[in-house]
């Protein structure tokens, strides 16, 4: 993308307010992956935990 | 807009909820393990002077591997010295609540029996103690799990599981691999 040019020592707050309002857009739909990614990656740790101590650990017998 | 200072809290929150309940159902499965079927890290704290073992009561050469009290309690004494067990092997019936004893005249060991959850550090000048129900029969290979010197890979013990009705010790209480009765 060509950079925007404007003269020196102006600055386009209407360009700002428009990255702004992108950069929204965006984050605004991003937590919902990092939710589902984290989600899954949570869940499963979880799941093979309570496989594991269900499953191999206690099936092991008493030990004390 | 989601992505403002409440809705991250929000989001925070929500992620603290779930991690913590996510702790309680470990937390809760752990004690149910200790309180309803026993499972516990063994701990004993018993002392035991590594120097004199060979004339100490307990772990005198005549007195180690399995023997039944005259209560009905089955102990079997072990050493575990470089690099080898004493006995390096011993018969333990199934389904029967058994306790193994264990202690270091020289350098720290340790112990597991192979398929099973006993595992314990054998520490010179300490009385390792194992409260254990073996459910399967069979030879359980009882490797050192602690490097203990250069003969360490060739320290190995055999726990011989045996149907309950196959265990048949001596009138002294004691029972041993070979024993043929």
């Amino acid at each position: 993308m060509a950079e925007p040019s404007y003269p020196a020592g102006a600055h386009d707050y209407a360009s700002d307010a428009e990255e702004l309002n992108r950069l929204e857009a965006a984050m605004d739909e991003t937590p919902r992956g990092a939710v589902i990614v984290s989600a899954v990656a949570v869940g499963l740790l979880l799941f093979g935990w309570l496989f594991l101590y269900f499953f191999v650990f206690l099936p092991r017998g008493t030990v004390g | 807009m989601a992505i403002n200072e409440s809705a991250i809290l929000k989001s925070e929150l929500r992620w603290a909820m779930i991690v913590g309940g996510i702790v309680a159902i470990i937390l809760i499965a752990i004690l149910y393990a200790a309180i309803a079927m026993h499972v516990n890290p063994p701990s004993n704290r018993e002392y035991v002077d590594p120097k004199t073992l060979h004339l100490s009561a307990e772990f005198t050469e005549a007195n180690l591997g399995t023997r039944v009290d005259p209560d009905g309690h089955i102990v079997a004494r072990v050493i575990a010295t470089q690099f080898e067990f004493v006995p390096n092997c011993f018969v333990l019936p199934a389904n029967r609540d058994v306790t193994i004893r264990l202690t270091s005249p020289d350098v720290i060991h340790g112990i597991l029996v192979t398929g099973t959850n006993v595992n314990t550090m054998v520490v010179p000048g300490y009385v390792a103690q194992v409260h254990t129900m073996f459910t399967k029969t069979g030879d359980l290979l009882m490797p050192c799990h602690e490097f203990c010197g250069l003969g360490h890979s060739q320290m190995l013990a055999t726990v011989r599981v045996v149907p309950p009705g196959q265990f048949h010790p001596g009138p002294d209480g004691r029972i041993a691999c070979g024993d043929r009765r």
